[in-house]
């Protein structure tokens, strides 16, 4: 298998920094002298990141409020039960 | 609280729908807290609770399709992506970060709830929340290397929505 078979094996472990120290190493090392894979590497960067900002969503203010009064409901009726 | 409004967010891929993205949270929180008994110390407080969000989300949803159907996504090529907008441009030195550019919020999103649940869930994980391939395995209940599968099969799905979306709206010109 070439280095750049290797680097693309490789890439989703890598960028979720689940590899080895060795076969890290290997990658990294075959990346600084193959500007192919550190493009496509960079790419797969960039679009985990947009899904992470786009996957994130601010939950409505209420729900706070939901949950606060439904834990108290809820510490009541155990109490209660005491 | 703490940890609501991560919670949320996955809920609202999951379902989504606000409402019942909603639901699913508070009926979480409570489960949590009837459960937190059996909840050890120093054991990982947030993959616990995304554990108990699953299996909400499952229970209340999708009682029939925890297994996936393997062959659904296909066959796809690896860095699917990055290799067909690569034939688009004349490959100026920051093409693809203009090629992602092209994308915006929505469009990730579409792609990501386009995605079949047993698949959507392990994306969600680990590029959303950032849990390990272990947290992930432990949340889902399943192997370590089924978690791996299925994530590099979900980005490859969501990446093949991504460039399908980019084709219906004229964005690029698919080659022969």
């Amino acid at each position: 298998m070439n280095g750049c078979d290797n680097a693309v094996e490789y890439v989703y472990q890598y960028i979720d920094d689940e590899l080895t120290m060795t076969r890290r190493a290997r990658i990294k090392w075959h990346l600084r002298r193959c500007g192919h894979c550190i493009d496509a590497y960079t790419f797969e960067v960039q679009l985990k990141q947009r899904i992470k900002d786009a996957g994130r969503e601010e939950p409505p203010a209420e729900l706070f409020e939901t949950l606060r009064s439904m834990i108290e409901d809820e510490r009541g009726s155990s109490q209660a039960d005491c | 609280m703490e940890f609501a409004p991560q919670l949320y967010s996955a809920a609202l891929r999951m379902t989504r729908n606000p409402a019942d993205a909603e639901d699913v949270v508070q009926e979480t929180y409570l489960k949590a807290y009837r459960a937190y008994a059996s909840f050890q110390e120093g054991t990982n407080l947030k993959a616990w609770l995304y554990r108990i969000l699953t299996n909400t989300y499952i229970n209340k949803y999708r009682k029939a399709q925890r297994r996936p159907n393997e062959v659904e996504l296909g066959e796809l090529q690896d860095i699917y992506l990055y290799k067909r907008l690569g034939e688009q441009s004349g490959a100026s030195e920051s093409a693809e970060a203009v090629a992602l550019d092209m994308f915006v919020d929505d469009d990730i999103i579409e792609a990501i709830e386009s995605l079949p649940e047993a698949f959507r869930m392990p994306v969600l994980y680990a590029d959303v929340e950032g849990f390990s391939y272990k947290e992930i395995a432990e949340i889902l209940d399943v192997p370590i290397g089924t978690v791996m599968s299925r994530l590099h099969r979900g980005r490859k799905a969501l990446q093949r929505k991504l460039w399908n979306l980019a084709v219906e709206h004229g964005l690029v010109e698919p080659k022969e």
